[in-house]
């Protein structure tokens, strides 16, 4: 996308980066920025230092020597530069983290040219840097840390992409924001005893649940069912693959219900006991249900049903859907 | 080839950080030059300093704690205030900014330490030039400049970077990218004639060459000296071989054994009056590249009717420079071999007549005696000359040590000595016999180097002589060495010098081994003399001068600043242009194939996600439209495997764009 003059010459590029973005981004030279680093501004200090010392000695190799290194960081400064140019950058999908933990976000930076990148430094803002090299032409991944500070959905903080290769007399570094979103649970309260006639519903009328104990009919064959439970008499006639199901011993189905918590507790505590439960009857393997305040998520079970629960309960009363 | 130097010597430098030893190794050798001129009281000190941080990356010491690391800089302000009495200028200064360099490798664990440490390490190697910018240390310089730029993409690239070959390469690459526009700034800056202010003149650092005093022994320990003096340039003839005597100071003060120069209190100066100077017949023109000798001196044919910038004519017409002569200088001239000088009157002053007391009686007495045989002052001068010519005076390096009167024991006893002791005896017996005088030392002759077009005058062609003031003549030089026989010339370099053709006569011709070593000398000196007319004696003058001689006509400095912007615009600009170009390489083609296989998906409305991966995406577009799966599997497995496959499938890249050619949505 070409930039206007004004656009390109605008401070904000400078300070925030170019805003966020769907694809992949390719640093091309205007997404690219640079300055001494602190280094550099002392190397600058010798270097008029040595100036006036090569005139105040009208020593020619004093100034030969100074002109050499001045022009060395300038040719520093284009290799810095270059080190970032043509980079591409794009981010996978970040696993769900809970409150407090560290968002580990993937990273893939690819080296489209035939020349080696170095000491590159990747972060997110105030967040810990990563460092990698890049061969010629080749990728790296690496997971950006990110602290979930907060839960619920956020966009992806925008990504700084720095280096001061070779010299560290300057410092190039392009900003890079996806519009991609992170997911983060509440915290889980610490474990506490559940106070358990309070909100389980034990339904003791029928097995239904799946288990390994009582024979309980047939299904269809699905690819992935073990072999000893496959019908091979049913095979044998020509019927077609079919799988023996079993009932669960005892079925426990519990709804896990905002309502049922004291009502003196704020909201974040109640998000955070829930959130516990959730963990807590998933390593159960329990049949569990969640009722919020304007939301059901219905009885389930495995993983699907304890993501549900806790995107649920990550957006409750936030702002995004 | 560096990390198995470094397996060989052991485990323990297996654990050092190569970054470190680049530095190390650097500033050690940046500080080797100036071994010589530091006193041991620093050197010592110094060294233990970077053996200790050595110790350190070797795990075999500890650095200091910092209240020791406090103590230490306050002993080595005491030392180098010990060794100079202060602290600034050039020696001190160097000798405080070494030793506070090595203590800061105590404290060097930050970046920004070794920031500090780099560059003041590049400091160093500036210093050394003030003291000496012969072509071999320049050369050795930059050796010690690429080994401190390796260190520095070392520590950029992080102690981690196991190729260290890489580093030292890359250090190379950037300093060959540098040259070109560091050729540029040496060309086109504008140079500014310092000094900018003065700084405390180091008494302490004697300089090679003549000294403003002289005593029997001063000028023949310099006989074996081969050094260069200066070179010369002669325009147009070259003044006949008598004639090339090098008039440097003029000793005026005796005090029974030593000449001394007055000091500049007493020298004053003296404007060039035309009624005291007549120039007879044709002037020699020549250009003199004078070596550093730390002294204010400048060495002229006899008589110099120019002043060269920054300098003055003395009232013995020395040509005396406003500062010493630290670095390399060059300066034009005009002289008059043919001169009458104050030939009128009688200098009016006594110090050309004056000696010690109770000096020299024997002298004295053969002085009264001789003038009283002569008709005039002329007549004594050749008197006592025959004297030295009959008597059995021998020209010899090694003239025994003289214990009582100098003078007398010389004349009447030894008779053995160098020019210093020809030149001192003939001047006291002219002023006891009332005629005055004086000593000139300098040099004498020089050696046309066949390789260039000039001469060199060597630290070994430095001699002494008089100079008499004769009435209706003026001052005349007086070489009472050359009357001496060659046959009484003991040394067969000097005969070459006070009786030329003599000695080439005599000798066989030298064998070819010889020759050729004469060969290299003067080959190796045609390059050093290169070297100093375009590096070292590059300045404001022949700034000009060759701009000028490169077509950029008269060149002030703003259209200088303006051609030296324009300049470095535009290398800079073809060096970005070369670094920022694209690498066309197969990786493109890939993506282009692949995108344009998303592009005819994104029409069927199933675009790719912002960070979707190629697979993710695959998968998505195969639940959608399971019709599509083969193809679409097939082209995301022959995309992901020229893209990230360590190997590359053969003629993969158009099978892709085949399959994306026939691909429909």
């Amino acid at each position: 996308m070409p930039l206007t003059l004004r656009q390109r010459l605008s401070p904000a590029r400078f300070l925030r980066g170019e805003g966020p973005e769907a694809g992949p981004v390719l640093l091309r030279q205007r997404r690219v920025f640079i300055l001494p680093t602190r280094q550099g501004v002392l190397f600058a200090i010798i270097l008029l230092l040595m100036l006036i010392g090569s005139i105040n000695y009208n020593a020619s190799l004093g100034y030969a020597l100074t002109f050499l290194l001045a022009a060395l960081s300038v040719v520093a400064m284009l290799h810095t530069y270059r080190n970032l140019l043509h980079l591409r950058i794009a981010i996978g999908p970040a696993e769900p983290v809970f409150c407090g933990e560290t968002l580990r976000v993937p990273v893939t930076l690819e080296n489209p040219e035939g020349r080696a990148r170095y000491a590159l430094s990747l972060h997110f803002p105030e967040q810990g840097r990563v460092l990698c090299e890049l061969p010629a032409d080749g990728w790296q991944r690496v997971e950006l840390p990110l602290s979930a500070k907060h839960r619920g959905r956020h966009a992806l903080p925008r990504i700084t992409l720095a280096t001061a290769f070779p010299l560290g007399l300057f410092r190039a570094w392009a900003y890079a924001e996806f519009d991609a979103r992170v997911l983060v649970y509440p915290r889980p309260a610490a474990a506490t005893l559940l106070p358990l006639d309070c909100i389980w519903q034990t339904d003791l009328s029928g097995d239904r649940g799946r288990g390994v104990d009582d024979f309980a009919g047939l299904r269809s064959y699905h690819p992935g069912d073990a072999p000893g439970h496959v019908h091979w008499k049913s095979a044998a006639r020509g019927q077609g693959l079919h799988t023996k199901q079993f009932g669960g011993d005892r079925a426990e189905e519990l709804w896990l219900d905002w309502a049922a918590l004291p009502a003196g507790s704020g909201v974040e505590a109640r998000l955070s006991l829930l959130t516990r439960w959730v963990l807590d009857a998933d390593d159960a393997q329990h049949r569990y249900g969640l009722r919020l305040p304007g939301q059901t998520i219905p009885l389930g079970q495995g993983a699907e049903q304890r993501r549900r629960c806790l995107e649920a309960l990550a957006l409750y009363a936030t702002e995004s859907p | 080839m560096i990390e198995r130097l470094r397996e060989g010597l052991g485990w323990r430098w297996r654990q050092v950080e190569l970054p470190q030893l680049w530095l190390l190794a650097g500033l050690a050798m940046a500080l080797l030059p100036h071994l010589g001129r530091l006193p041991w009281l620093l050197i010592l000190p110094a060294a233990v300093l970077l053996g200790w941080r050595l110790g350190f990356e070797l795990k075999l010491a500890r650095l200091p704690p910092r209240l020791l690391r406090w103590l230490l800089v306050g002993l080595a302000l005491a030392a180098t205030w010990a060794s100079y009495h202060t602290l600034i200028g050039r020696q001190a200064g160097v000798a405080l900014l070494i030793i506070m360099l090595c203590l800061k490798l105590m404290e060097m664990d930050k970046p920004r330490d070794v920031a500090i440490v780099i560059g003041l390490s590049y400091f160093v190697v500036i210093t050394v030039f003030l003291f000496d910018q012969s072509l071999r240390t320049g050369a050795y310089m930059l050796l010690v400049v690429t080994l401190l730029t390796t260190a520095l993409t070392a520590f950029s690239r992080g102690p981690s970077a196991a190729n260290q070959d890489a580093n030292l390469r890359l250090a190379l690459t950037l300093l060959v990218q540098a040259a070109p526009l560091a050729v540029l700034l040496f060309v086109l800056f504008p140079r500014i004639p310092g000094p900018l202010w003065h700084l405390p003149d180091d008494s302490s650092s004697a300089g090679t060459g003549l000294s403003d005093s002289m005593s029997p022994g001063n000028i023949s320990r310099l006989s074996d000296n081969d050094a260069v003096a200066f070179r010369v340039r002669f325009e147009g003839e070259l003044p006949p071989s008598q004639q090339l005597y090098w008039r440097g100071l003029a000793l005026t003060v005796f005090d029974g054994r030593t000449w001394r120069n007055p000091n500049e209190a007493h020298r004053g100066r003296s404007p060039l009056r035309a009624a005291d100077y007549t120039a007879i017949g044709e002037p020699v023109r020549y250009a003199v590249t004078l070596e550093p000798h730390q002294r204010r001196w400048l060495f002229a044919l006899d008589t110099p009717a120019t002043v060269p910038e920054r300098s003055y004519l003395s009232a013995d017409f020395e040509l005396i420079a406003h500062d010493s002569v630290k670095t390399l200088r060059q300066y034009r001239l005009r002289s008059y071999p043919d001169y009458r000088l104050e030939a009128t009157h009688p200098p009016r002053d006594f110090r050309y007549l004056r000696l010690p007391q109770d000096t020299a009686p024997r002298a004295r007495i053969l002085a009264s005696q001789l003038r009283a045989e002569s008709a005039s002052d002329a007549v004594y001068v050749q008197r006592v000359l025959d004297f030295i010519r009959r008597q059995p005076f021998y020209y010899t390096r090694q003239p025994p040590l003289l214990t009582g009167d100098p003078v007398d024991e010389f004349l009447f006893d030894s008779r053995q000595g160098y020019c210093e002791h020809y030149a001192s005896a003939f001047t006291v017996l002219m002023r006891a016999a009332g005629v005055p005088a004086r000593v000139m030392t300098g040099y004498l002759g020089g050696e046309p180097n066949p390789l260039g077009d000039y001469f060199m005058v060597r630290q070994s062609d430095a001699h002494a002589w008089s100079e008499v003031w004769l009435r209706g003549r003026g001052w005349v030089r007086i070489d009472p060495t050359t009357v001496i026989p060659p046959q009484r010339v003991e040394d067969q370099a000097d005969l070459e010098r006070i009786a030329p053709g003599y000695a080439a006569r005599l000798q066989d011709a030298p064998d070819w081994a010889k020759q050729m070593w004469r060969q290299m000398g003067y080959g190796w000196d045609r390059v050093n003399d290169a070297w100093n007319q375009w590096i070292i004696g590059y300045n404001q003058h022949t700034q000009s001068h060759f701009l000028a001689k490169l077509g950029l006509g008269e060149v002030d400095w703003r259209r200088m600043v303006r051609w030296l912007f324009l300049g470095l615009a535009l290398v800079v600009a073809i060096l970005a242009l070369r670094l920022f170009r694209r690498h066309p390489l197969r990786g493109d083609a890939v993506s282009e194939a692949y995108a344009r296989f998303c592009r005819k998906l994104a029409q069927r409305g199933l675009p790719r996600g912002a960070a979707e991966g190629a697979e993710t995406y695959a998968e998505r577009v195969s639940e959608a439209r399971p019709e599509l799966a083969p193809q679409v599997g097939h082209i995301t497995a022959l995309y992901l495997r020229l893209r990230y496959a360590r190997s590359q499938p053969r003629n993969g890249l158009s099978h892709l764009q085949q399959a994306v050619r026939r691909f429909r949505a």
